[in-house]
C-alpha cells in the first residue's frame, strides 16, 4: 500500500515537473487520502475529473443502499453476538426477504452505475494487466469450480448462491476499489465483480467481464 | 525437575500421538538473534508442566474431507495427555459453502471431543470466511472482526482481519498492543507476512504496515495460514513466525526452499502445531495427521525495553 502511495507520489512529482506554474492540481484519488496518511489508506489515481466524478455517483447509490440496509435490519431482531449456525442463517434469510422486497425492482447498473462501470473496469485491468496480474487472477479463482461458475449468472438481488465459495480478493483489488462499509464487500464469481451484502447474502449489483482473460 | 518430567511426557506423548521407532534430527533452526533464541536442534518435548499455558494452533481446515477428520482426530488424541485450553484458529474457517449443515460437517462434528472437553477456539478470517462467522458462539469472536483476550495472565492474542486491513483496525491494534503490558504477545490472523509458498507466499503490503507495530509493541509470535503446508519462518527482527494453513488443505511441495526464510517446512500432509508457555519460554510440536512430530523446538519471547 505505501508503495503504492509512494508510486503515486513519484507519479504526480513527474507529471508536474513537465508542466508550467499554471497546471491544474494533481487528479484526484478514489478516496481522500493526504500525503500524511497511513499505508492502510486505500488509494489509486490519478483519476481524471471525469472519472472522479463518475466514482461519486456510485458513492451516491452506495449510501441510499446503506440507508435501506439499516433501517431493514433495525426492523428484525438483532442477532446475539453468540449465535449458532441456524440462528445466523434465520436472521440472514429474514434480512435477505426483506431487502430483496425492498428492491424489488433493483437492476444492473442501480449501484455500479453506468458512468463507475467503465471507470472501474480500467482500474482493475490495470491491477490484472500489471506484473502481478497473472497471480492475482489465480488467487481469485483459487477455490473456484469451473464448471459449477460457468453455469452461473449473477442476478442483481439474488441470494449469492451457497454453492459457490467465496472468493480471495487481493488486497490489491480491494486498494483500487471504492472503500466499503463492513455491510457490504466485494467477491468474484467467474469474471464479475460482485457487489456482496454480507449480512442479507444478497447480490447488490455486478459487473460482468472484469478479469481480463 | 523439568528434563525428568519432559522424558515421562515425551513417553506418553509417543504412544498416544503413534510414533514408531526413532526420528530424525530436527535440522538446526535459524541463527538465533538476540532478542528472540530458538532452540530447534534436536527434539524439544512439550514439558505438560501443571499450570503453564497450553493451545494449538489450526489453519485452513473447513473442507470436510476425510483428511481435515484425520488430523481432527490427532488433536483430539494429543488433548488426552496435553489439555490445551484453546485452539486459535488462523483462517479460511469454511470453505465452500457455509450454511449451518456446514458448520456441522466441517467444524462441529470432527472437533467435537475437543468441544465436549471445553476446549476453546478463537477464530480470525480468511478469505474464503464469510464476515457471519464472527456471530457464531463456538469461534468466540465477540461479534468483531478483530479483537484480543487474554487466556491466561500474562499471555494476550490478538486476532486480525488481515483481508480488510482497514485503517481502523491498524489504530485498533496499536492502542490494543501499547495498553498490553503481557510478557506476552502473540497476534493471529490469516495472511502470512513472511511465507515460502510458492501460490501465495510473503504478503509484502500487510507486513509494511503491521510488522512496524510487532516490534514497536514488544510481539513475540505471529501465526498465520492462507499458504496450504507447515513453516516455522526463520526468526525475523527477532519475532518468530509461524504458516499453519494445513488443517484440511495441503498445497504438497509448495515450500520454496530457496526462498531463504525456511527454518523448517513441511508440505506433505497435513499438520498443527501444539504450543506450551512456561515463564519466558514457548514449546513447540508441529503434529502431522500420521502423527508424526515434523517440526519441535523452544523459543524464548521478545523483551524490549521500555
Amino acid at each position: 500500500m505505501r508503495g503504492v502511495m509512494v508510486g503515486l507520489l513519484v507519479a504526480s512529482i513527474l507529471t508536474l515537473g513537465g508542466c508550467n506554474s499554471g497546471a491544474p492540481p494533481p487528479s484526484p484519488a478514489t478516496s481522500a487520502s493526504p500525503e500524511s496518511a497511513p499505508a492502510t489508506e486505500r488509494v489509486v489515481g490519478p483519476l481524471t475529473e471525469a472519472e472522479a466524478k463518475a466514482l461519486a455517483t456510485m458513492n451516491d447509490r452506495l449510501k441510499e443502499y446503506l440507508e435501506m440496509h439499516n433501517r431493514i435490519e433495525q426492523s428484525v431482531p438483532k442477532l446475539q453476538k453468540e449465535a449458532t449456525p441456524e440462528q445466523i442463517d434465520q436472521h440472514q434469510r429474514a434480512l435477505q426477504k426483506l431487502v430483496q422486497k425492498a428492491r424489488a425492482t433493483a437492476k444492473p447498473g442501480d449501484i455500479f452505475t453506468l458512468e463507475a462501470r467503465p471507470v472501474i473496469k480500467r482500474l482493475l485491468a490495470t491491477v490484472f494487466e500489471g506484473p502481478d496480474g497473472k497471480q492475482l487472477r489465480a488467487s481469485i479463482r483459487d477455490e473456484e469450480d469451473p464448471a459449477t461458475t460457468a453455469k452461473l449468472k449473477p442476478t442483481v438481488n439474488s441470494r449469492y448462491p451457497d454453492t459457490v465459495p467465496l472468493s480471495t480478493v487481493p488486497p490489491q483489488v480491494l486498494q483500487t476499489l471504492p472503500k466499503l462499509t463492513e455491510e457490504l464487500e466485494y467477491r468474484f464469481i467467474g469474471d464479475s465483480l460482485i457487489l456482496l451484502d454480507v449480512e442479507a447474502h444478497v447480490i447488490a449489483d455486478f459487473i460482468d467481464d472484469v478479469i481480463p482473460q | 525437575m523439568r528434563k525428568r518430567h519432559s522424558l515421562f511426557v515425551l513417553s506418553l506423548f509417543l504412544v498416544f500421538v503413534g510414533i514408531a521407532g526413532p526420528r530424525p534430527a530436527i535440522r538446526p533452526g535459524a541463527t538465533p538473534l538476540a532478542a528472540l533464541q530458538v532452540v530447534a536442534e534436536r527434539l524439544v518435548p512439550l514439558p505438560n508442566q501443571a499450570g503453564s499455558f497450553k493451545f494449538a494452533v489450526l489453519g485452513d481446515f473447513g473442507t470436510g474431507s476425510k483428511e481435515q477428520y484425520e488430523l481432527a482426530g490427532r488433536m483430539a488424541t494429543l488433548l488426552k495427555e496435553f489439555k490445551y485450553e484453546i485452539v486459535a484458529l488462523v483462517g479460511d474457517n469454511l470453505y465452500g459453502s457455509q450454511r449451518p449443515q456446514d458448520f456441522k460437517k466441517k467444524f462441529e462434528i470432527p472437533y467435537k471431543p475437543l468441544l465436549d472437553a471445553g476446549v476453546k477456539f478463537y477464530a480470525s478470517l480468511g478469505n474464503h470466511d464469510a464476515r457471519e462467522q464472527r456471530l457464531y458462539k463456538q469461534f468466540n469472536m465477540d461479534g468483531k472482526l478483530y479483537y484480543s483476550f487474554t487466556p491466561k495472565s500474562n499471555v494476550r492474542f490478538f486476532a486480525l482481519d488481515s483481508g480488510y486491513p482497514v485503517p481502523e483496525q491498524i489504530k485498533w491494534l496499536e492502542k490494543e498492543l501499547a495498553a498490553s503490558s503481557d510478557d506476552w504477545k502473540i497476534v493471529f490472523f490469516h495472511h502470512p507476512l513472511y511465507s515460502s509458498g510458492d501460490k501465495h507466499g510473503s504478503d509484502i503490503h500487510l507486513r509494511e504496515v503491521l510488522e512496524p507495530l510487532f516490534l514497536k509493541h514488544n510481539v513475540s509470535v505471529v501465526l498465520n495460514g492462507h499458504d496450504h503446508f507447515y513453516e516455522r519462518i526463520k526468526p525475523q527482527k527477532g519475532i518468530a513466525y509461524f504458516v499453519t494453513g494445513s488443517g484440511g488443505k495441503l498445497r504438497s511441495g509448495n515450500i520454496d526452499r530457496k526462498s531463504g526464510l525456511t527454518a523448517k517446512g513441511f508440505d506433505t500432509d497435513l499438520a498443527f502445531l501444539a504450543a506450551e508457555i512456561i515463564d519466558d519460554d514457548m514449546y513447540f510440536n508441529a503434529v502431522s495427521r500420521l502423527g508424526k512430530i515434523v517440526d519441535s523446538g523452544m523459543l524464548t519471547r521478545r523483551k524490549v525495553m521500555p
